[in-house]
């Protein structure tokens, strides 16, 4: 008998880029050098993303409110319903592009992207659970303790792992390849009559808070919505400074397309809806804008043609290979 | 002769035993020998001892009350010697909490050795450990720690520096139809922006000096008096102030627990 053994060849060690800051993006302001991002890593953290375990009673996962397809928001819901069909009070955010934020969640309350995962286990509406117990839970798997050995080098499953390794993967939703992208990077891309309109009026009238290449300067602001529903006093929350009442995260645009409803609690189910409100709907309410009190009527003057023009520019927003990156789609 | 012999002989002898005795009773320190303080935590209610569950206290607006959790946490602690040198333990937290006995008792380690006169600490986690890296947050400050007890919001990262919890009739009854109270303070600033800090800064007079020598392993008997925390700068009354959960409202709250802490003796014991 003989044995043969197969010819071990040496695979080319593509380096694959787990992490690559795109060239038209600032600098991160996740500091990466605490939490490299690992092949193994990101495949823990993706395991768990799109793990129910993380819920008291194994129904909810991250993914179930955060879907890759709606740009990693809930699917057309404005606010989202949990464990036990329970319903929250704000609109479910996109996960991308959250190296760049300086802090997470409409009213800024957590600044550490690794902390993030905390509140949505924790919360009754959301999961339900406790991270400490969901520990336990991964600790009995058989398949957690060895992906936790293949991330960090030993099978212990602690907080600190646990945490890291859903910032990892939440890290690696780099959206950075829409026709806008392309476009401005010169990558073959050209936009329409339309399209190079819109972005000239968003120029103008829109990037004062939804600046640069993440579409948001990460401030707070009030947008004049009416208070309504909830009556959420968004940053305030945090703050506990009343000149910070009613005002909320400027959000990313990236994506817009795929995210609606739009605003913090959702109740605008679609972009013609987002520009009428900005264009004649704006209520003077406490800590209104002082962007919005520009001209004499409130908010920004658009005309029919302008609102549609800037549609079709946010359109050019939408960067599908995100949206359908196999990569971080559940397995 | 003879008698002025003898008496020299018997005053050499007194000289040499008193260098021999007063070599015994010197008490050297020596800057390399260390040993550790104990910080013990008796938690009260005035003058009773603080027992969870069903013993029933009155407050100073004479509410009568239960307590269920009496949790906070102590670090950020120094200890001033009497010639002024301040010894600093920046990484010590711990967190107290009356149901669980061990937690009453904080240790301090490889203390150098001298005579310490005043302690303080702060009650809560300072800010720069409040937003350090989650490789930061472990023992009593992993926020994945505490189970059902939690001491950490996870909406408003930080946490919770003292809650007390408990019941009383005057207060609302809940959806569960028990009349509950929970106080937890928490704020330490702000990260990104200025939020209420109710970070306290404590410091107490070591009456009976902590002597820390080789062979003295000093422990301090704290009293802490949950009546404080009603009664102080500001009067607070379960009928009104009965659910505190976020920073600017437990500031009163904090205000008081200041007067709460009081270093009631000192074991010097030799080992």
């Amino acid at each position: 008998m003989i044995l043969v053994s197969a010819c071990s060849t040496k695979e080319q060690a593509e380096p694959e880029l787990l992490f690559a800051p795109p060239a038209n993006f600032p600098k991160p302001i996740y500091d990466m050098t605490k939490n490299p991002i690992t092949q193994d890593g990101f495949a823990l953290g993706k395991a768990l993303f799109y793990d129910p375990i993380l819920s008291r009673d194994g129904t909810i996962s991250c993914g179930e409110c955060h879907r890759q397809d709606f740009g990693f928001t809930h699917h057309g819901h404005d606010i989202s319903h949990g464990i036990d069909n329970l319903k929250g009070i704000r609109n479910s955010l996109a996960l991308q592009n959250l190296a760049w934020q300086p802090d997470f969640f409409w009213d800024g309350g957590v600044g550490d992207l690794d902390f993030v995962p905390i509140a949505p286990i924790e919360n009754p509406v959301e999961m339900d659970e406790k991270t400490g117990n969901v520990l336990e839970k991964l600790r009995k798997t058989t398949t957690y303790p060895t992906m936790f050995k293949k991330a960090f080098g030993t099978d212990d499953i602690t907080s600190q792992r646990f945490l890291k390794a859903l910032s990892q993967f939440m890290l690696s939703l780099v959206s950075a390849n829409s026709r806008y992208d392309k476009y401005v990077r010169n990558e073959g891309v050209s936009l329409t009559t339309d399209e190079l309109a819109g972005m000239n009026l968003f120029k103008q009238k829109c990037s004062s808070c939804h600046a640069g290449e993440l579409f948001s300067d990460n401030s707070f602001r009030n947008n004049g919505l009416t208070i309504q529903g909830e009556k959420d006093e968004g940053r305030f929350r945090i703050t506990e400074n009343v000149a910070d009442k009613y005002k909320f995260k400027v959000p990313s645009l990236r994506n817009i397309s795929a995210t609606k409803p739009y605003m913090h609690d959702g109740r605008f189910f679609s972009l013609d809806a987002v520009l009428d409100h900005y264009a004649g709907g704006v209520q003077n309410t406490p800590n209104l804008d002082e962007k919005l009190k520009e001209n004499p009527q409130l908010g920004i003057p658009l005309s029919a043609q302008e609102k549609q023009q800037i549609i079709a520019f946010l359109q050019t927003l939408t960067d599908e290979e995100f949206l359908t990156n196999k990569r971080f789609s559940e397995n | 002769m003879k008698n002025n012999n003898k008496f020299l002989i018997i005053a050499l002898f007194i000289g040499a035993w008193n260098t021999i005795v007063s070599c015994e009773k010197e008490d050297i320190i020596d800057a390399n020998d260390k040993n550790t303080v104990a910080i013990e935590f008796d938690n009260r209610v005035g003058a009773q001892k603080l027992a969870l569950g069903t013993t029933t206290y009155k407050n100073s607006s004479n509410e009568e009350f239960t307590v269920t959790k009496f949790n906070y946490f102590i670090s950020n602690i120094s200890l001033k010697k009497d010639d002024g040198t301040v010894v600093k333990f920046p990484n010590d937290y711990f967190l107290v909490r009356q149901e669980d006995t061990k937690s009453l008792l904080a240790t301090l380690k490889d203390v150098p050795a001298g005579n310490y006169k005043e302690l303080s600490f702060i009650v809560g986690v300072d800010s720069t450990r409040s937003v350090s890296d989650v490789s930061l947050r472990t023992g009593v400050l992993d926020p994945t720690s505490y189970g059902d007890d939690g001491m950490y919001w996870s909406w408003n990262s930080g946490y919770i520096f003292m809650k007390l919890e408990g019941v009383s009739s005057v207060v609302p009854a809940g959806p569960s139809g028990i009349k509950a109270f929970q106080i937890h303070v928490g704020g330490y600033g702000g990260k990104t922006a200025v939020a209420p800090n109710n970070i306290r800064t404590i410091t107490l007079p070591i009456a009976t000096t902590a002597t820390v020598r080789k062979n003295i392993a000093p422990e301090l008997h704290l009293i802490v008096d949950v009546a404080k925390v009603f009664d102080g700068a500001n009067k607070i009354q379960l009928a009104t102030t009965n659910s505190i959960h976020n920073p600017a409202a437990a500031k009163p709250v904090a205000d008081n627990y200041t007067q709460m802490f009081l270093v009631d003796h000192v074991h010097n014991e030799k080992e």
